[in-house]
């Protein structure tokens, strides 16, 4: 190889891996990266017009004239021209290589790779398959199945990569759903297919071939469905989901490897499934065809070797968007109904994202605890005892100022974490689609209120109940569809996911209206399972709740309750733990809704101070139903299970806290303390301390390592004095309690 | 929790290993003088209220705010099985980052000691094997023994003694821990 052949491809290839870089992050609107890249490729024809041959030289031309700006026109790129430009990269590139590969024999006339041909179409394209790097290889790689994140791999563009591509996937996904129900819209084949091709580009600077060859087929049936050459029916919309769950078990793969628990691992992926039943659709005619009939597009005119990791499969007459703006009509047959010009959503899609960046999460915690610090540092200086005894009105302004202004950026801190439950839901639509397949039922999936706002950290931990929940609602609420027209209703069923805001809470809600819980079959369930007894007199409401017990589940229970509990008992304790509720509401007949409510943030609770002996603890203001000083006449023994207070009537377990977490010269006598009324769920019990010192929003703090395995503290706080205080656990206050009792 | 007549846990050849030659925060418990590896050392406070957390082994003297921060504070003192004595004016808070469980990163934790001495230099001839107490002292958390003119210094390995709080709590509780959030 002369020294000059070989310094032109390194030099071509290293532009094409800048252009590939620019083509990643290029955005429609945007001109500066349009400039950079038009600077590029002219570059890249500079250097290409010396030494390399004419295949080469007519691929940059034809990227040079994509680029070039239209006359009159912005000097931005049109969307055409990225989505042709990130088709010809990896060709080029290719091209390249297998030149700078080639004996020295061969000369400068030497034929460039097939790979090329799509674009070098007018010019005498060989055929021989030559020197393409490593086709054997590659080809195999599609049949095997697996894909290896690259040694080199830079960690962060590939946490970039898998973040940005969970988005992609979920736009896909949401988009697919939409499609299901309108397979001709627009905007949408426009969004799903805009995603699809975003991920081939990404994938391909990642260097993961076979995921971006998969991509690549996806997007080939998008764009036929775009142009109308194919209509989307059910099998279509199975295999792209089914890519878009390979394409998330890669990804999610990936993001576990690139922590660092599982290096170099080969990442499995069924891929040739989807990718034969992907071109097997598109090379069968359909027959309803809606627009143009199917372009099984022969062999001879289809730019065969669009694919370009696997020449030898990808020879069968696939449908691949011919880059008809590099050669104008090549493939007349497909071309034959011209592409409609992309609706302006595509682009619209896109930079729906403008005004948004990404933030280390940890960042952002980070800062948010600061600000509660911030908040707290302040109420110190503005409640500090010497300061409040300087008389300056001028003082007092500036300190309420700053009272406001933190106050301020305390809730602008806090909304940063805020997120709406869009994400969650769209998951949950998926999942209602699978499900009504699975259980031969009709079911609509109706959401409300997707943009209510919670915290990012709920979002995730809200994930698993709501799927447990809807999961039932599909499984055991809905009926099927014989039975809900004999009992005259839509033969179809109905969930609704609803999310909103009330009361400084945000509620989600699970309603369906399928056939109701039973509360005689719950109530003589319970009996069965000797959670009540029989002649215990219980609300409908009371009853409806044991569905929470623990144990309540594990029955082969009655038919049309099976399962209904499954775990129920799990879901509430998840809840919980958020410091949440859930309710039920049911009428037989009519359907089931599950209330759930939580607040707003987990990083600031609004708390009780109160006193026990010399310790001050703080107790979530939502846990305490009520306090106060109790009679003497309140209080009773009870013979087997302590003591109790009469709280209107309900005899509730006293719990001293003094005695309970060992703090002496604490009061004794419940009638010179104060007794708090906590509640976890349907469960009270009373507690008493010496006195309630105040009320205080405070910043949770972890307690760490060291008490990780105690129960009796949620966590910790800076309290007004610069004193930790420590926050009492009240579920397990409650519960611990109860066990205790029950043992007596 | 060593057998009296056998090797203690740690075999003597491995402790030489432990044990570095670098420097060295030296520190009194009572009349004894200990060693902890200055790279450990964060900060230095002075004794501060402390908030004792209820139901945790006696060493564990509660938490601290370390402008903002919520950080353990223990008793090396009762952690050693030396007599407890009230806090004085020159009892501190030798501030250290230990290893954390769980995760490879680093955590902040506080050790109550009776006095602060000064950063001494040992090089590897002033590093000895822990001996062999007899199972007497609980000899897991010591790297190595330190000569210093004629006194002798423990040097602690305050990483397990970190790590052996989480254990010492393992009680048959069958709840899951509470995710401090």
């Amino acid at each position: 190889m002369t020294p000059d052949r070989s310094a032109t491809a390194e030099h071509a290839l290293k532009l094409l891996r800048l252009i590939s870089l620019e083509l990643a992050f290029v955005d429609p609107h945007a001109q500066k990266p349009a400039e950079e890249l038009r600077r590029l490729i002219a570059e890249l024809e500079e250097a290409a017009a010396v030494h390399a041959p004419q295949a080469i030289r007519d691929l940059a031309a034809a990227a040079r004239s994509l680029v070039e700006p239209s006359p009159g026109v912005a000097v931005t790129l049109t969307t055409d021209a990225i989505v042709h430009l990130h088709d010809w990269q990896p060709r080029m590139e290719e091209a390249v290589i297998a030149w700078s590969r080639e004996p020295e024999s061969s000369g400068q006339q030497a034929p460039v790779s097939p790979p090329a041909q799509p674009v070098a179409s007018q010019s005498e394209v060989p055929q021989a398959r030559r020197q393409s790097p490593a086709p054997a290889a590659r080809a195999t790689a599609a049949t095997e199945l697996f894909s290896v994140l690259p040694d080199d791999a830079d960690g962060e563009l590939v946490r970039l990569f898998c973040s940005e591509s969970q988005d992609l996937l979920q736009d896909i996904e949401q988009g697919v759903l939409v499609l299901e129900e309108r397979p001709e819209d627009k905007d949408t084949l426009a969004t799903v297919f805009r995603a699809f091709h975003t991920f081939k580009g990404n994938a391909s600077v990642m260097k993961l071939t076979v995921i971006q060859r998969l991509a690549h087929e996806l997007e080939s049936l998008l764009d036929a469905a775009r142009r109308g050459a194919y209509r989307l029916d059910r099998r279509a919309i199975d295999a792209i989901l089914a890519g878009a769950d390979t394409f998330k078990r890669f990804i999610d793969e990936m993001a576990v490897q690139i922590e660092g628990t599982r290096v170099g691992q080969q990442i499995s992926l069924p891929v040739a499934a989807v990718i034969e039943d992907v071109r097997g659709m598109l090379s069968a005619p359909q027959q309803p065809a809606a627009a143009a009939p199917a372009p099984p597009a022969p062999p001879t005119a289809a730019p065969a070797i669009a694919v370009p990791p696997a020449p030898a499969v990808a020879a069968e007459p696939v449908a691949i968007t011919p880059p008809a703006a590099i050669t104008p009509r090549p493939t007349p047959a497909v071309v034959a109904e011209p592409a409609p010009p992309p609706p302006p959503a595509a682009a619209s899609a896109g930079a729906g994202s403008a005004g948004l960046i990404r933030v280390d999460t940890a960042k952002l915690d980070g800062l948010i605890d600061l600000v509660g610090e911030l908040v707290i540092a302040q109420s110190m200086v503005t409640q500090n005892s010497d300061l409040q005894a300087v008389a300056s009105e001028q003082l007092a302004r500036s300190l309420g100022q700053l009272r406001g202004i933190s106050t301020e950026l305390q809730r602008t801190a806090l909304s940063l974490r805020m997120v709406p439950v869009r994400g969650t839901f769209q998951k949950m639509a998926r999942l209602v689609r699978d499900l009504s397949g699975q259980v031969g039922k009709e079911i609509r999936l109706v959401l409300e209120g997707e943009e209510t706002e919670v915290d990012r950290t709920l979002v995730e931990e809200l994930g698993d109940p709501l799927v447990h929940m809807i999961r039932n609602a599909a499984d055991h609420g809905i009926e099927s569809p014989t039975d809900r027209v004999a009992a005259g209703k839509d033969p179809s069923g109905t969930i609704t996911l609803r999310a909103f805001h009330k009361g400084g809470m945000v509620f989600l809600q699970i309603q369906d209206d399928g056939r109701g819980l039973s509360v005689s079959r719950i109530r003589g369930k319970a009996i069965e399972r000797g959670l009540i007894s029989a002649h215990e007199q219980l609300t409908d409401r009371e009853v409806l709740d044991l569905i929470f017990a623990p144990g309540f589940s594990l029955a082969s229970t009655v038919t049309d309750l099976s399962g209904r509990g499954v775990g129920m008992d799990v879901v509430r304790r998840n809840i919980e733990r958020l410091r949440g509720t859930i309710e039920i509401d049911s009428a037989e007949g009519r359907g089931t809704t599950f209330s759930i409510g939580l607040p707003l943030t987990l990083a600031i609770i609004e708390g009780l101070l109160v006193q026990v002996g010399d310790q001050r603890f703080v107790v979530p203001t939502l846990s305490v139903r009520e306090s106060f000083r109790p009679l003497p006449s309140m209080l009773s023994v009870v013979q087997g299970r302590g003591e109790m207070v009469n709280v209107r009537g309900t005899l509730t377990p006293l719990l001293r806290l003094a005695e309970y977490l060992h703090i002496p010269s604490a009061v004794t006598d419940p009638t010179q303390g104060i007794v708090m009324v906590l509640e976890a769920g349907q469960d009270c019990r009373c507690v008493l301390v010496d006195a309630l010192v105040g009320k205080q929003e405070v910043v949770i703090k972890s307690l760490g390592e060291t008490f990780q395995d105690q129960q009796e503290f949620a966590g910790a706080a800076i309290l007004g004095d610069g004193r930790v205080g420590l926050i009492l656990d009240t579920t397990s206050l409650v519960r611990l309690k109860l066990k205790h009792a029950e043992a007596a | 929790m060593t057998q009296p007549s056998h090797s203690p846990n740690v075999p003597p050849n491995q402790s030489e290993l432990a044990a570095r030659p670098g420097k060295y925060l030296t520190i009194t418990l009572g009349r004894e003088s200990y060693g902890i590896p200055v790279l450990k050392v964060r900060e230095i406070i002075r004794i501060c209220p402390i908030t004792r957390v209820a139901n945790m082994p006696p060493q564990v003297r509660g938490v601290i705010n370390l402008r903002g921060k919520v950080i353990p504070v223990v008793d090396l003192r009762t952690r050693f099985g030396l007599p407890a004595g009230a806090d004085h004016d020159r009892t501190c808070i030798v501030v250290t980052q230990v290893a954390a469980t769980v995760g490879n990163g680093t955590r902040l934790y506080g050790v109550i000691v009776d006095g602060v001495e000064e950063v001494a230099h040992f090089i590897a001839d002033d590093l000895q094997p822990t001996p062999d107490f007899g199972g007497a002292i609980d000899t897991r958390f010591i790297t190595g023994m330190a000569k210093a003119g004629d006194s002798v210094k423990s040097l602690i390995d305050l990483d397990a003694i970190a790590a052996a709080e989480g254990a010492a709590l393992d009680t048959p509780a069958s709840l899951p821990p509470a995710d401090g959030q």
